[in-house]
């Protein structure tokens, strides 16, 4: 076909639509139109059934935050300390909780930050990684391990007060006083790693002007260090609140039915019948109302890009100094104990995978069997394939779009829509995600594939990993995309490759670690997505043959099914596949960054 | 063998015009420059041509066919980059061979004309090296071979000598003026360096803030520049702002504010307020009969190796001149200079806003 070239053609030749019109209908198909409908379906309904529904909403606190009891317990007198909190309403109580995760979560991250990016010690390597176990995902049952933690009858802190200490003290931590504990010990890393960066990346001359003036320690901190922190701050506190908004597996296996996110959950185990209740839309509506909030409220101090990946920076020579004697024993008796405690549930995991027995406050006995399981137990071994196949085909369209939208961003100019597309996943909750992905595609694409009730949820957990996840790679790809100066795809294009050539011959190859260690990370953060794959995992039921990824299995099993140990060698195989894949982008690929993938 | 001709060639930046109605020819065979200062839109008009850019109107046609909307690999073009953009994780060969795999050569002749053309630009024996293995010399001549052995009908070349040092700068100048002439391949040649465009140049367009203001060959340009301000950019000057109180057809009297009276040639409409640019290699130490003189005081005498710089101060007019080297002046000597009236060039003054002073 012999066509008369225009001003038309030549900005809309097939290879430039397919970079940049292809994906925002995909775009549109797979985030905006299930966004979209969730906001119909709730408004549909009176927003006064929520309201009155003293469930979802109601003022009144309800219980003790703590109490006390002297009780006989294995002969002995003891005092009983419970916290739960207290409740309101799923509504409040969603609020509550997620502004006091982020509120210290945000002062422990601070803390580390400032102890690391500004402080030389002894153990400071090991303390560093120590620090970020917490980020490696093991859904549920690290939640499950947190609980024991904190059993007032077998728990280890109890046994180490009462039974090591010899205190007449048991120490319980439940309800929604556990949900927040936990999910303090799982995220505060994201506010450290942000607060760090930002701290390394201050100019040192900066802090040392303010020395200079006479500013020196807390003030020094208060009034330059902090300040200029503050992006980085920003940024962690907002995933913060946000993972906590829409955290499903600590209120799950604390049995806290009285948040959001337990509500969503539960109304989508209804929905196996085909029917989702407007609650379900009216509540996401709130949970995507409140993170967007966040996001507008810090847009200020970072762009929405900067979320999914954070670079480690060391363009100076950062200030380090030595510590005092008050620094050592902070360091030594408060920082030290407290990173060890909080990496305990990722330790733990592996310890139930191997113990034989652990239901008192120490494990017993080592065994292979739970780790066999998983090959043995058809449900089990089911879900894990399940999950590969998922993740796999979730990656083609990760790389399809982790490509072409970051070069459409990089080489085409006012491109911000899609830029905003493409990161803005990072900051929808994902259980948002799921109740839009059930009513559009159960109403727009009835008796498709793509239907959840005739067709059973693959199609669906699929391309919702494929949106969620896509950030990491996007992100990587445009780092790459960076390092590649422009005139380097002109070259071939002015030899006479055409744009497709160009883009597999020159651009690929260059940007070929980036985007590797990209899919990477996405493909293992499939692996442990939570929110979509306990929700609609769930719409094609249990049972030989069934359809749900590993994260539902292991909510499944930890919650219904039986013990522990098979759900904890699952968890043991997502942080080995984690540690694999964090150990060689950074090690063998020696890409400079960290990644969040919460 | 190509024609290029621009018609009319506009285009916009956000609010800035990096191409103001462009129009020149460039002839077959024929290596022209664009010369201008950095953001003249030199660069932009040569990615126009190249098919990087699309003008926001106007026209570019190869042996007369519009090209405009054609795709930079439709064109056939072939350019060298200021920064080389060799493909690093390409060897030498890869990197030359790119256009003619892409271009479906067969593999033995893609061997030879790749093999042709290395020796042509003297890189035998550095196939298999990657770019980081090379020097800077080397890179640009891989760059040039990339660019020369697909045969293009129009070979481009964006200051493709800006990054290498003085000394090498000045051979590959001599080399790529004797490549172009032998190969005959229709060349435009984009650069910031008058001495350079001056040197190689078949002819040179010299543009400011998006236009085209002369074209023209380099002893044209040099002798008779058509403005103020091609007259300062091209070679050095002394400006004497004055105003004209005679003119007779060309000949015209300017007066400076100290009162030094200069009997020059009027470039342009030239009345009342007007600029005299002085070269200093026109000022004699010996009278010329019927030559303006000009008397004062030496401030600075600079050794340049070919001649004598001398900075004289007329009364408060300051002017730049060069005289034989081993003429022995001292400064703060009085000293007269004359200079003939034709090599006085009177400009009219509004083109005074255009210039950037050092």
């Amino acid at each position: 076909m012999l066509r008369k070239p225009s001003r038309l053609s030549f900005y809309f030749d097939p290879f430039t639509v397919a970079v940049t019109v292809l994906p925002v209908a995909l775009f549109a198909l797979l985030l905006i139109a299930p966004l979209a409908s969730v906001i119909y379906v709730a408004s549909l309904y009176n927003p006064a059934y929520l309201l009155s529904d003293p469930t979802y909403f109601d003022l009144k606190p309800k219980g003790e935050f703590l109490t006390a009891t002297a009780i006989t317990f294995r002969g002995r007198q003891v005092t009983v300390v419970r916290v739960s909190g207290v409740s309101f309403s799923a509504v409040v109580n969603s609020l509550l909780n997620g502004l006091t995760v982020t509120v210290v979560a945000s002062a422990i991250g601070v803390a580390v930050a400032f102890a690391f990016a500004r402080y030389d010690f002894r153990g400071k390597h090991v303390l560093r990684i120590l620090a970020t176990v917490p980020l490696l995902q093991t859904p549920f049952i690290n939640s499950f391990v947190i609980k024991k933690l904190f059993d007032w009858r077998d728990g280890i802190l109890s046994w180490f007060i009462c039974d090591v200490l010899g205190l007449p003290i048991r120490i319980g931590v439940t309800g929604l006083a556990g949900v927040a504990v936990a999910q303090i010990m799982t995220f505060y890393p994201i506010v450290y790693l942000n607060v760090y960066a930002s701290m390394v990346n201050i100019d040192p001359s900066l802090e040392e002007q303010a020395e200079n003036l006479g500013a020196r320690g807390l003030r020094l901190f208060r009034t330059v260090t902090l300040p200029l922190s503050l992006p980085g701050l920003a940024a962690g506190a907002a995933l913060v609140f946000i993972f906590s908004l829409e955290d499903v597996a600590a209120p799950i296996v604390f049995n806290e039915h009285r948040l959001i996110s337990y509500q969503v959950f539960n109304r989508f185990i209804e929905a196996t019948t085909g029917q989702l209740s407007p609650a379900a839309a009216q509540l996401a509506v709130i949970l995507l109302a409140l993170s967007l909030a966040v996001f507008a409220a810090i847009r200020k101090y970072v762009t929405l890009r900067q979320y999914a990946m954070l670079s480690r920076g060391g363009r100076w020579k950062p200030r380090v100094g030595k510590l005092g004697l008050r620094g050592k024993l902070a360091v030594y008796l408060a920082l030290a104990p407290l990173l060890l405690f909080s990496a305990f549930p990722q330790l733990a995991v592996f310890t139930y995978a191997f113990a034989e027995r652990w239901t008192g406050p120490l494990p017993e006995g080592f065994t292979l069997e739970h780790l066999g399981s998983m090959v043995s137990d058809p449900i089990v071994f089911r879900a894990i394939l399940n999950s590969l196949t998922y993740s796999l085909l979730a990656i083609f369209l990760i790389a399809f779009l982790g490509i072409s939208v970051p070069y459409a961003i990089a080489r085409f100019r006012k491109l911000e829509l899609l830029d905003l597309l493409a990161t803005s996943p990072i900051a929808i909750p994902g259980l948002v995600v799921a109740v839009g992905y059930f009513y559009f595609f159960s109403s727009s694409f009835r008796g498709t594939i793509l239907d959840p009730i005739s067709s059973g949820p693959p199609a669906l957990i699929v391309l919702a990993y494929a949106i969620r996840r896509l950030p990491f790679t996007a992100r990587a790809v445009f780092a790459g995309l960076q390092q590649v100066h422009v005139a380097l795809e002109e070259a071939s294009l002015n030899l006479g490759a055409g744009r497709f050539r160009t883009l597999v011959n020159i651009v690929i190859p260059l940007i070929g670690l980036s985007l590797l260690s990209g899919i990477m990370v996405s493909f293992v953060y499939c692996m442990s997505e939570t929110s979509t794959s306990v929700t609609l995992g769930g719409l094609g039921g249990m049972g030989e043959g069934h359809s749900a990824p590993i994260t539902y299995v292991m909510m499944d099993y930890l919650v219904r099914v039986r013990g522990p140990y098979i759900v904890a060698s699952l968890g043991a195989l997502l942080i080995t596949a984690q540690l694999l894949v964090i150990t060689i982008v950074n090690v063998v690929f020696k890409q400079r960054y960290a990644y969040i993938g919460v | 063998m190509t024609r290029v001709d621009l018609k009319g060639v506009t285009k916009r930046f956000e609010n800035v015009v990096a191409a103001d109605n462009v129009t020149l020819s460039v002839e077959h065979g024929e290596l022209f420059t664009l010369l201008g200062p950095s953001g003249c839109g030199k660069t932009t008009t040569l990615r126009i041509v190249a098919g990087f850019e699309l003008p926001d109107s106007g026209s570019v046609a190869f042996d007369g066919e519009d090209v405009t909307y054609k795709k930079p690999f439709e064109r056939g073009c072939a350019m060298v980059f200021q920064n080389y953009a060799l493909w690093p994780h390409m060897t030498v060969f890869e990197n030359v061979a790119y256009g003619l795999k892409v271009r479906g050569v067969a593999s033995n002749d893609v061997k030879r004309r790749v093999r042709e053309v290395l020796k042509l630009v003297g890189l035998e024996g550095l196939e298999n090296r990657y770019p980081l293995q090379l020097s800077g010399g080397q890179q640009q001549r891989v760059a040039l071979a990339r660019a020369l052995v697909v045969e293009p009908r129009v070979l481009l070349m964006d200051e493709p000598l800006s990054n290498l040092d003085a000394k090498l700068r000045l051979r590959m100048r001599e080399e790529l003026k004797r490549l172009q002439k032998r190969l005959g391949i229709t060349t435009i040649y984009v650069t910031h360096d008058q001495e350079e465009a001056m040197s190689i140049s078949d002819r040179v367009g010299i543009m400011n803030r998006g236009r085209v203001l002369q074209v023209g060959t380099p002893v044209e340009v040099y002798f008779k520049p058509s403005s103020l301000f091609i007259a300062t950019f091209i070679g050095r000057g002394s400006l004497l702002r004055g105003w004209v109180d005679r003119r007779q057809g060309e000949r015209v009297r300017l007066v400076t504010g100290n009162g030094l009276q200069l009997e020059g040639v009027a470039v342009g409409g030239v009345e009342g307020e007007a600029v005299a640019v002085l070269r200093p290699e026109d000022f004699s130490l010996t009278p010329i009969p019927g030559a303006n003189q000009v008397e004062g005081t030496v401030e600075l005498v600079m050794f340049l190796g070919v001649h004598k710089q001398l900075r004289v101060n007329a009364n408060g007019d300051r002017v730049i001149a060069y005289v034989d080297p081993e003429e022995k002046i001292r400064e703060g000597a009085p000293i007269k200079l004359y200079i003939r009236s034709e090599d006085v060039k009177v400009y009219p003054a509004r083109g005074w806003e255009e210039l950037e002073f050092e």
